[in-house]
């Protein structure tokens, strides 16, 4: 076992250093996509508690696997290795390929190492080794997006690094604000409200394998860092985990929202996970304000995280499948059982994820307990307008004959078994039952088929709709860094530059007209969510 | 009696080959580099004799009586040999470097010969064992660097050469003052853990709170605390083997050095804090990292960018020491040899882009590293460690300065540690993203240097800072292993606080 870690942390740098060379660039790239699979193996094959102590190593370092860290390191491995084999395909004609693969096993082998650490020095080391090493593949396309996506990323990621290391001496020191820098730290990465601008850039403007493992694997780091270093389940934290659930309701309804109002397919994923992680936010501030429940929740907060990421991921490398092939009926097809996930529909991983979480929440005192069941199956609404926008933005994809397109379904088809499978697996029985039951099938079919209505009656009354470009906030803080930096230029536009919109389609002003119809539906919606909200806290 | 000698064989392993090089002619290449490699490994095998007999408890204490009441003391205890370790190491790397940078140059002798004197005051301050010891050396580093900051004798290195020497000279007087006021109070007294002072009536503690000032003015103006840094960043226009001297191995950290003697061994840290003089210096060192790391920010010469950050950087040795507690002291001096090896490989660096390509500035580095892989990836290290970023040794300079903050009930540092590392991504990042995604231009400035094979410089540029680069991955990820920097100083930490109860 202490072998199969060692080789797990360093597979990635051997075959990150060999494409550093020259003479290695070939046999590099060959060996890139297979260099997550010993940590396939570790997670699948480890004894469940399972540590190693390496006393020379940083300050003394502890690595393992608990099961929580088994699950994550399970699906990070695995969409590592899906991303890494479409990422070959993908990127086959591209001069620079050597260098995002060098960028991609760096970034990989920090992710994998979160998964493995068990002490705070190594966790934040890996952290940021895979932080920084992810600004390669924001810029790998070197276009005006990327740079500023890039940008915008790496100044949010840093910020971000140092809240973490502060919060985590001031831990070692038992300082109350440790906790509010943890939590705004490890939020950045998981993109609660505010801290989420870099997101939509980041996902739109990196390649696709680099999306994937962007939405699917590093942003569960983050949640991993609030499950190891918050003191979830030891001390009841009333205003942290208050403010906590509010971001992460706040979240999911703006997510939601906004990801309606969106034109690339990147940036509504982004929402949809600014979204998905609101869910996460509002477990997470559940067991900082009623420790007890943590025993209930962090099962299912693990399931909600391992479901999230491979649907995420599988959408994203479905993205580009259909982008090289066109959205034929099989793709469509393909990308369904993701949506569908994500959505919450029966049979799925994501129906089991929020069977485990609904009990959870139940339990919460006044003034939570009652409604939050009834704001999450509204949020369910929310992702399933969302779904429904993305298959939407896609359905006219002609695909690019010109384009390499072999060798991109065999990974793809790997992340939609682990999406349908490892949830299933890995749920404990008590969830399986609560998710087959004929209610929750039942509840879990309505915001679904209410989605449906909607979008059917927004299609019909062609309703007009405000367009956010993404980033959202970023622009009016970008418009006035700019003002106060270089007073005398022009202002830059406060909507999105040219160059971030896809090209106009054929018949552009009637696509424009339906394509408004959606995000006014989300707006009203989420208006109706602020009003509900705004009665329930009185 | 071997011991007693094996300090003044430290000392003289490099003042006699450069004595020696003082009157070789300019061609006797081999015969130079011979003695200088001679002296750099001798130093080395002595210090390794001394580092194992120091572990196991065994100090070695040179004494020669100048005039009764004043003695010259050399001693190598843990915190000398920290210092004395380090800077023999970078020498050696330094006078390879040098030997490949002036390849050709005029004036060589000249250069070695101060070069090997520089590094004999340097172990000489080190290893001082009493104040007047280290004023002694303290002076006599002043007297060897100043021909080598002018030694191209532009008018530009001939005006810096000036300020230097005005600065350090004041401060010198400075030292001066505080160690005779000093010596009228207590007496002669060797440095010693704890300190020597506590003892003293406790109507003197106005006096001892105005020599403190006096003698931290006095080393803080080679240790760059703003606002007595101005030197620092003129100093710059000296061949890069010598600012690696600079900010590496002898003045900056003679000075930083000066002050944890003076915190540790000549007031004692408990005593330093008993009188209120702690909390001052902290301040002092925070103003000066983000003072720094500010000036730094809007340099477009790349090794003025890297001087503010030396100020910068080198105050956190400062502020490790002013943390009163063990976590705080092992992180100033871990910094000690950290800050060391990461600026000297930058600036390594910055002498192989100048020397090689010609570029001297930022906004010409673009693309350099399509051109220059290994110094580029040397200069990355570098940067990243600066900035803090784990497993580099900068980081772990960090989580012991974070730690020791809170452990001196003083979190607002932890905000100044944010801040300034935030700034040295700031003044960092922009760099790299120059080197590695920029296209580079159609011709470089001027190219000295062309490509040879696998060789994008010549080896004995290139070959130095990846060692010291190495270093900076090393000494971070295996901190914890035995005879690590981080060892070190927890020894040393250890052996200085005589009655700490945490």
């Amino acid at each position: 076992m202490d072998a199969l870690i060692a080789l797990s942390l360093l597979a990635p740098l051997l075959v990150a250093a060999l494409l550093w060379l020259p003479a290695g660039r070939a046999p590099g790239l060959r060996l890139a996509p297979w260099a997550p699979l010993p940590a396939l193996v570790l997670a699948l094959a480890a004894p469940a508690p399972f540590e190693l102590d390496l006393p020379w190593l940083l300050f003394g370092s502890r690595l393992g696997l608990d099961e929580t860290g088994r699950v994550f390191l399970l699906f990070t491995a695995l969409i590592w290795l899906a991303a890494g084999w479409f990422a070959r395909a993908w990127l086959a004609h591209d001069a620079r390929r050597h260098v995002f693969a060098g960028f991609f096993l760096l970034a990989q082998a920090g992710n994998l190492g979160v998964c493995l650490a068990l002490d705070a020095a190594s966790f934040y080391g890996f952290f940021a080794v895979m932080s920084i090493a992810a600004y390669g593949l924001v810029v790998h396309d070197r276009s005006a997006a990327a740079w500023r996506a890039g940008r915008v990323y790496l100044t949010l990621a840093l910020a971000g690094e140092v809240l973490i290391l502060s919060g985590l001496l001031l831990a070692a020191g038992a300082h109350p604000l440790a906790v509010a820098c943890l939590i705004l730290g490890f939020g950045v990465k998981t993109g609660l409200p505010l801290l989420h601008v870099s997101l939509p850039l980041a996902y739109a403007a990196t390649p696709i394998p680099g999306a994937a493992v962007l939405a699917g694997a590093m942003i569960k780091a983050g949640l991993l860092g609030w499950l190891r270093f918050l003191p979830l389940g030891e001390a009841a934290l009333p205003d942290a985990g208050t403010a906590m659930l509010l971001a992460g309701l706040l979240a999911i309804f703006f997510g939601s929202a906004v990801g309606l109002a969106q034109r690339q397919p990147g940036a509504l994923l982004a929402y949809s996970s600014i979204s998905q992680m609101g869910y996460i936010a509002v477990a997470v501030g559940a067991g900082l304000l009623a420790p007890g429940l943590w025993p209930l929740l962090l099962p299912a907060v693990v399931l909600y995280a391992l479901h999230h990421a491979l649907a995420k991921a599988a959408l994203f490398l479905g993205l580009g499948v259909a982008e090289r092939h066109g959205a034929t009926h099989w793709v469509l097809a393909g990308l369904a059982l993701p949506a569908l996930a994500l959505a919450g529909a029966p049979l799925t991983s994501g129906l089991l994820a929020k069977s485990a979480l609904k009990p959870a929440l139940a339990g919460l005192p006044a003034p939570w307990g009652e409604p939050l069941p009834a704001l999450l199956a509204l949020g369910a609404l929310g992702t399933a307008l969302l779904m429904l926008r993305l298959f939407w933005l896609i359905r006219r994809q002609t695909g690019q004959p010109a384009a390499p397109g072999r060798g991109l379904a065999a990974p793809w088809l790997l992340a939609l078994l682990g999406v349908a499978g490892l949830g299933a697996w890995l749920a404990p029985t008590p969830t399986w039952q609560d998710a087959l039951e004929a209610g929750a099938a039942l509840g879990a079919s309505w915001p679904i088929a209410a989605a449906l209505a909607l979008a059917f009656a927004a299609v019909r009354l062609r309703l007009p709709a405000p367009r956010i470009p993404p980033g959202d906030l970023l622009l009016p803080v970008e418009r006035m860094l700019a003002a106060l930096l270089q007073p005398g230029r022009p202002l830059p536009p406060l909507a999105a530059p040219p160059s971030m919109l896809p090209p106009p389609s054929a018949h552009p002003a009637r696509v424009e007209a339906r394509l408004r119809a959606w995000p006014l539906a989300g707006m009203l919606w989420l208006i109706g969510v602020a009003i509900l909200l705004a009665l329930l806290a009185r | 009696m071997i011991d007693t000698w094996l300090p003044v064989g430290v000392v003289l392993s490099s003042f006699l080959p450069g004595l020696f090089i003082f009157f070789l002619a300019e061609s006797r290449i081999r015969l130079r580099t011979a003695l200088n490699l001679i002296g750099a490994l001798a130093k080395l095998a002595l210090i390794g004799v001394m580092l194992w007999g120091v572990l196991n408890d065994h100090e070695y204490v040179f004494r020669h009586t100048v005039l009764p009441g004043l003695d010259l003391v050399l001693k190598a205890d843990a915190l000398a040999l920290l210092f004395v370790t380090l800077s023999a190491v970078l020498w050696l790397f330094t006078t390879l470097y040098a030997i490949g940078y002036l390849e050709g140059a005029p004036h060589r002798s000249r250069f070695f010969g101060f070069f090997s004197l520089c590094v004999t005051a340097t172990v000489g301050v080190a290893m001082a064992g009493n104040l007047f010891t280290f004023f002694v050396f303290y002076e006599l580093l002043t007297l060897a660097t100043y021909p080598l900051v002018v030694h191209r004798g532009t008018e530009q290195a001939m005006r810096a050469g000036h300020v230097y020497l005005g600065y350090t000279l004041g401060g010198g007087a400075l030292l001066l003052v505080g160690t005779v006021w000093l010596y009228g109070l207590a007496g002669q007294a060797d440095f010693v853990h704890g300190g020597s002072l506590a003892a003293l009536p406790p109507e003197t503690a106005g006096q001892l709170q105005v020599v403190f000032l006096l003698l931290i003015a006095g080393v803080g103006v080679k240790a760059a605390l703003v606002p007595l840094h101005g030197w620092l960043p003129l100093a710059m226009v000296a061949p890069a083997p010598v600012s690696a001297l600079l900010h590496a191995v002898a003045v900056v950290k003679a000075g930083a050095f000066g002050i944890v003697r003076i915190v540790y061994e000549v007031y004692g840290v408990e005593f330093a804090q008993s009188l209120d003089l702690l909390t001052p210096l902290a301040i002092a060192a925070a103003v000066t990292i983000i003072w720094g790391s500010l000036r730094a920010l809007f340099q477009d010469d790349l090794k003025k960018r890297l001087a503010y950050s030396t100020v910068s950087q080198v105050s956190y040795i400062a502020l490790g020491v002013a943390l009163f507690g063990p976590l705080g002291t092992i992180g100033g001096l871990v910094h000690l040899v950290h800050q060391g090896i990461m600026k000297i490989t930058l600036f390594f660096c910055a002498g192989n882009y100048a020397e090689t390509l010609g570029i001297h500035k930022i906004s010409e580095m673009d693309g350099a590293g399509r051109r220059m892989p290994w110094t580029s990836l040397a200069f990355t290290l570098g940067a990243f460690g600066m900035i803090g970023v784990p497993p580099l040794a900068g980081f772990v300079s960090k989580w012991y300065l974070g730690l020791g903050a809170l452990e001196a009930g003083m979190p607002w540092v932890l905000a100044v540690l944010a801040a300034s590392s935030l700034l040295n991504a700031a003044y960092f990042l922009p760099v790299l993203h120059r080197i590695w995604f920029r296209p580079a231009p159609s011709a470089w400035p001027a190219e000295h240097i062309p490509q040879r094979g696998r060789w994008e410089t010549a080896p004995l540029l290139l070959l130095p800072p990846l060692a010291t680069a190495a270093a900076i991955l090393l000494v971070g990820l295996f901190a914890a292993s035995a005879f690590s920097p981080l060892d070190w100083a927890k020894l040393i930490a250890d052996r200085e606080y005589l009655q700490w109860t945490p």
